[in-house]
C-alpha cells in the first residue's frame, strides 16, 4: 500500500485497503489529518479544507448511515452496512441495512444484526430484538431502547463481521419526529386593497411524539409555495401549533405543508400531507369604498383651495366685504382734533384762530388731493379793473383767463398768484370773489350788477383785510360747518348764508332790500348782528343742481359781518372762500377768513339764497368759474374747456373725474 | 469637549445605576409566605422559567458541540471510538420515558441539582481552558463562559423551584439533603480534568439534555396547564 496520496485510482486504493485494515487507516488519517492541520494552520484556509475533506472523504467511505446515505455512490463492491437508524418517538428505534453488492447476503438470515449498548465500562454485543426481513429492518422497542446511551451496531454474517465504528449513535440524535396532522387554516383578513390576504394554519402535533408528558419538545416549520411552482417558502420554525402566513395573493392556489424536529436538534421528519388554501375576490362591497374617498379628497381638496383664496385675497376681500368707513377729516385739521368733545377748539380753528387759520395749511398739504381746486382771488390790477368796471359786473366778477382771477389765498399760499403778494401791502386791488355763484336771472343779474358796480368804488380803498377779522369770527360760534354763499359782492366779497334755517329770513330780507335799500341796510345789519351769534363755517359746494342751491348774483351778496367788525358800516366782508373740494364726503373747512364788508348796504340784495352753486368753469389757474364769460377774442379764453359743454345743461355739476380733467 | 464629555459620564452613570437594578430585577424573589409588597411567582411561571433556562443552556452547548467539532474536524462520529466515559456517568438517570415517569418527583428534582452542580466546575475551567486555542473565535469562547454562568443559573434557579413545591407541599422534604455540592460527589472531582475538552462538550451535551426533558417531564406531570 503506497503513500495514500499517491495513485490516480483512488478507487482500487480503496478496494485494497479497506478489506484488511479499514481502521488503521482510518485511524491514520485522522492522525495525519491532525499533522496536516498543525503544519499547515498557518496557510491558506482553502486549500487546508479542500486536502481535509479529501482526507475525510476517503476515511469515511465505508459508513454512511450517520452522514447520509448520499457518500456510498461508488461503483465498487460495498460490504453489507447499516443504511440508517431512525426513531420516531424518543422511545423506540429501527434500522435498516444492506447487503451492499454481497448479493448472496441478501437473503433473510444471512446477515444478523448485533448492537452494543456502552452503558458499562464492560458490554457485549447483542442481537437484534426484532428482525423486520421484509424491510430488512431492525426493530428496537421501548424495553431495548435507552437514551442518552451510545448504541452501535454491526452486521455479521456467518463468518464475517462487518463493523463500523461511524456507525455508533445515541437515540436522541437520531429522532426524527412524524408529520402533524389534522392541519387546516382560516382566512385572517383580507388587505383594503383586495389583492392579498393572511392566513392562520393550525394543526396538530403528531400522535406518535408524546409532547403532553414534555418527554418530546417539537417544533415545527411550514412551507408553502404556490400551486405550479417549485420552490417552496419556508417560514421560521417556531413550537407552536399554529402560525400566519401573511401577503397571500387573491385567487391564487397555495400549497403548504408542515415538518418537525426536536429542539435544538437538526433532523427533520417527514413532511406532513399538503393543504390547499385558495381565496377568491370578494365581490366588492369595497366598490363604494373608493367612491367614498374620491368624495372625500374632492371635499377636502375644494376647501383647501378656498382657504388658500381667502388668505391671498383677503385684503380685496376685507375692502369688498367691508368698504373702509372714511374717518371724519377736515383738511389741514388735526383728526384727533374731530373726535368726540374737542368741539371748542375745533371750532376756534376752524374760525381762523391763531395766525391765519390752520397753521399746516400749506401748499403741499394739497399735493395729495390733485382735484382740490381751491379758489384763488387775486386783487385786481387798477388799470385794467378800471377798463372793465365800465363793463358788466359779471364781467368783471366773472373775469376771464389769467388777467383776473381772482386769488384768495391764504398768506402762505402761492399757487396761481403773484408770489410776491404780500396781504401787509397796501394793495389797492380789491379781492373779488369768484365764488360758487351760479349766474341767475337775467333781472337779478342787473341788479347784481348794479351792485357790483357800486361796490368796488368803496372797495378800492379797502384793504384786503385777511387778518383784522380774524378776532371777529371767533364770537359766533356754533355747529354748522356749512354755509352758503349767498351773493358775491362787486369787490369780491362773498356774502354767505348762515344756513338752512335763515335761508328764509335771507331771501325776504333780499327782497325787501331789494325795493328799499336804503332801509335793507339796517334791517340787514339787524339781521346779521342777529346772526351774529351764528357761526358760519361754511364751504362752497359744488354740487346740487336743484332746489334752493342757486343764488344768483344779487343773492350773492350774504352779510354775515361779526359784530365786532371794524367796519361796521359797511355791510359786507371779504370773504374767503375756503378751496373747494368736489368731493361730496369732503368737508374741509379750512379757516374762517375775514369777510369782505359790503359797502353799501343799498346794494345788497337777498334774493332766495340757495345753499349750493354749480361751478360752470375753471381756468387755467385752477380758479372756479361760476359764471363764465362768454368767449371773446383775448386770448385767455378757452374755448376748448372741456366745462364748456356744461352750459348746455344749466344745472349740472363737476365731478371729481370731470374736474381731474381739468386739471392741466 | 468637556461638555460632551459630562454629558457622556452622566449619561454612562445614569446607565449603570438603571442597568444595575435591571440585572437586580432579574432575580426576583420568591415570597414563602406571600408577605405585602412581595411579587409572588407561580409555580407554573416558575418552571417556564427554568424551563426557558435549561432549552437556552441546551441549545447553547449543541451550537459548541457542533462548532468544535467542525473546527478541530475530527472523524464525524466520535461516539463509538472511545468508550468515553463522562463524569457524570455515575449519577443514576432515567433513560427512557417510562423510567422517568416512574420517578418520583423528589428524586428527578434531585437528579436534575445532581447534574447541574456536577458542571459547575469543569464548565469553568473548559472555559479558561478555551483561551489556549487561539484559533477559536471569541464567540466561541463567550459561549463557553455563558455556558457555566447557566449552569450556576439554573441551578439556582432549579432550588428555588423545590424550594417552591415544597412549600406547596408536592414534594417532601428529601430535597433539602443538595445544599452542600460539594458532598455530591467528591469522588470525581479530579476524573473530569482528565477528559478532553472535546469529550466534556459532548458529555455537557448529553446531560444538558437530559436536564431539559427531566425538567419538562416534571413540570408536565405538576402544572401541566401551559404547554404540554
Amino acid at each position: 500500500s503506497g503513500s495514500p496520496l499517491c495513485g490516480h485510482n483512488g478507487v482500487d486504493w480503496i478496494v485494497v485497503l479497506k478489506s484488511r485494515s479499514a481502521l488503521s487507516l482510518q485511524f491514520f488519517s485522522s492522525r495525519l489529518r491532525n499533522n496536516i492541520m498543525a503544519v499547515l494552520s498557518s496557510s491558506s484556509n482553502i486549500l487546508l479544507l479542500l486536502l481535509i475533506s479529501f482526507l475525510d472523504w476517503l476515511s469515511t467511505q465505508g459508513s454512511a448511515f450517520i452522514m447520509g446515505r448520499d457518500h456510498a455512490t461508488s461503483s465498487a463492491p460495498v460490504e453489507p452496512h447499516i443504511t440508517e437508524c431512525i426513531s420516531r418517538n424518543q422511545e423506540t428505534f429501527r434500522c435498516w441495512w444492506s447487503p451492499g453488492s454481497f448479493h448472496n447476503l441478501s437473503s433473510p438470515g444471512a446477515l444478523r444484526v448485533f448492537y452494543l449498548k456502552k452503558v458499562l465500562p464492560t458490554s457485549e454485543w447483542i442481537e437484534c430484538p426484532e428482525y423486520i426481513y421484509s424491510n430488512r429492518e431492525c426493530f428496537f422497542d421501548v424495553n431495548h431502547t435507552s437514551i442518552w446511551v451510545p448504541y452501535c451496531l454491526q452486521l455479521r454474517s456467518q463468518n464475517h463481521t462487518y463493523f463500523n465504528e461511524d456507525d455508533c449513535f445515541t437515540v436522541e440524535n437520531i429522532v426524527r419526529p412524524d408529520p402533524p396532522v389534522s392541519s387546516n387554516w382560516t382566512l385572517l383578513e383580507i388587505s383594503p386593497s383586495g389583492l392579498s390576504y393572511d392566513v392562520m394554519v393550525n394543526w396538530e402535533p403528531p400522535p406518535s411524539a408524546d409532547v403532553e408528558m414534555g418527554w418530546m419538545r417539537i417544533e415545527y416549520e411550514i412551507q408553502y409555495r404556490e400551486r405550479n411552482t417549485t420552490n417552496w417558502e419556508a417560514l421560521e420554525i417556531q413550537p407552536h401549533t399554529q402560525q400566519t402566513i401573511y401577503g397571500l395573493h387573491i385567487g391564487e392556489e397555495y400549497e403548504v405543508h408542515i415538518r418537525c424536529r426536536m429542539q435544538a436538534f437538526t433532523k427533520f421528519g417527514e413532511f406532513s400531507d399538503s393543504i390547499f388554501i385558495q381565496v377568491t375576490e370578494i365581490p366588492s362591497k369595497e366598490s363604494t369604498f373608493p367612491l367614498t374617498l374620491v368624495l372625500l379628497f374632492g371635499i377636502v381638496g375644494i376647501l383647501i383651495i378656498i382657504m388658500l383664496i381667502v388668505v391671498s385675497q383677503q385684503h380685496r376681500l376685507t375692502l369688498i366685504l367691508l368698504p373702509p368707513v372714511p374717518a371724519p377729516k377736515i383738511k389741514g385739521i388735526d383728526p384727533e382734533l374731530l373726535k368726540k368733545g374737542k368741539l371748542d377748539e375745533l371750532n376756534f380753528i376752524l374760525s381762523g384762530g391763531g395766525m391765519g387759520g390752520l397753521p399746516t395749511y400749506s401748499q403741499d398739504y394739497y399735493e395729495g388731493e390733485p382735484w382740490v381746486e381751491f379758489i384763488e382771488i387775486v386783487a385786481e390790477d387798477a388799470d385794467t379793473g378800471e377798463k372793465d368796471n365800465q363793463g358788466s359786473d359779471t364781467q368783471r366778477l366773472l373775469s376771464q383767463g389769467i388777467s383776473h382771477h381772482m386769488n384768495i389765498s391764504f398768506p402762505d399760499d402761492d399757487s396761481g398768484r403773484a408770489s410776491c403778494y404780500n396781504p401787509d401791502l397796501p394793495d389797492q386791488d380789491t379781492l373779488m370773489l369768484m365764488a360758487t355763484l351760479l349766474p341767475g336771472q337775467p333781472e337779478d343779474r342787473e341788479a347784481s350788477f348794479n351792485v357790483v358796480e357800486r361796490a368796488p368804488a368803496p372797495e378800492r380803498g379797502e384793504r384786503p383785510l385777511v387778518q383784522t377779522q380774524t378776532g371777529g369770527p371767533q364770537t359766533w360760534v356754533n355747529t354748522d360747518f356749512y354755509a352758503q354763499v349767498s351773493n358775491v359782492m362787486p369787490s369780491g366779497g362773498v356774502v354767505l348764508s348762515p344756513g338752512q334755517q335763515l335761508r328764509v329770513q335771507e331771501s325776504t330780507l333780499a327782497t325787501e332790500e331789494k325795493t328799499q335799500k336804503k332801509e335793507k341796510k339796517h334791517k340787514w345789519s339787524e339781521d346779521t348782528e342777529d346772526n351774529k351769534q351764528k357761526e358760519l363755517q361754511f364751504q362752497l359746494l359744488v354740487v346740487d343742481p336743484e332746489g334752493s342751491g342757486y343764488t344768483t348774483e344779487s343773492n350773492a351778496w350774504r352779510i354775515s359781518p361779526p359784530p365786532s367788525s371794524p367796519m361796521p358800516g359797511e355791510g359786507y366782508q371779504p370773504i374767503h372762500p375756503q378751496p373747494v373740494e368736489t368731493k361730496p364726503a369732503a368737508t374741509a373747512e379750512d379757516n374762517q377768513s375775514p369777510y369782505i364788508l359790503p359797502d353799501s348796504p343799498q346794494s345788497q340784495f337777498f334774493a332766495p339764497v340757495a345753499d349750493y352753486t354749480v361751478v360752470q368753469e375753471v381756468d387755467s389757474q385752477h380758479s372756479l368759474l361760476l359764471n363764465p364769460p362768454p368767449c371773446q377774442s383775448p386770448p385767455p379764453c378757452l374755448p376748448e374747456h372741456p366745462l364748456k359743454a356744461i352750459p348746455a345743461m344749466p344745472v349740472g355739476y363737476i365731478t371729481p373725474e370731470l374736474l381731474g380733467n381739468l386739471s392741466p | 469637549m468637556p461638555g460632551n464629555i459630562r454629558s457622556v459620564s452622566f449619561v454612562v452613570l445614569v446607565c449603570l445605576l438603571f442597568c444595575s437594578r435591571l440585572t437586580s430585577v432579574g432575580a426576583t424573589p420568591i415570597c414563602t409566605n406571600a408577605h405585602a409588597g412581595c411579587h409572588v411567582l407561580s409555580l407554573s411561571n416558575l418552571f417556564d422559567r427554568v424551563i426557558q433556562h435549561s432549552a437556552r443552556m441546551h441549545g447553547i452547548s449543541n451550537d459548541l458541540h457542533s462548532e468544535f467539532e467542525q473546527y478541530f474536524l475530527p472523524s464525524r462520529n466520535q461516539i463509538g471510538r472511545v468508550s468515553r466515559n463522562c463524569h457524570t456517568s455515575t449519577i443514576l438517570t432515567p433513560n427512557g420515558k417510562e423510567n422517568a415517569q416512574k420517578m418520583a418527583r423528589e428524586e428527578l428534582t434531585e437528579v436534575i441539582l445532581k447534574l447541574l452542580v456536577a458542571w459547575r466546575d469543569p464548565l469553568w475551567h473548559f472555559h479558561h481552558s478555551m483561551a489556549h486555542y487561539d484559533d477559536f473565535n471569541n464567540f466561541s469562547s463567550n459561549k463557553a463562559l455563558e455556558m457555566s454562568d447557566m449552569v450556576h443559573e439554573l441551578r439556582k434557579g432549579v432550588e428555588k423551584v423545590a424550594e417552591k413545591m415544597q412549600v406547596l407541599g408536592i414534594t417532601s422534604n428529601t430535597v433539602n439533603s443538595l445544599t452542600s455540592p460539594e458532598a455530591l460527589l467528591p469522588s470525581e472531582s479530579a476524573e473530569w480534568r482528565l477528559m478532553k475538552d472535546y469529550d466534556l462538550l459532548y458529555c455537557f451535551r448529553r446531560d444538558s439534555n437530559k436536564v431539559q426533558n427531566y425538567l419538562k417531564i416534571l413540570k408536565c406531570r405538576i402544572v401541566p396547564e401551559h404547554g404540554c
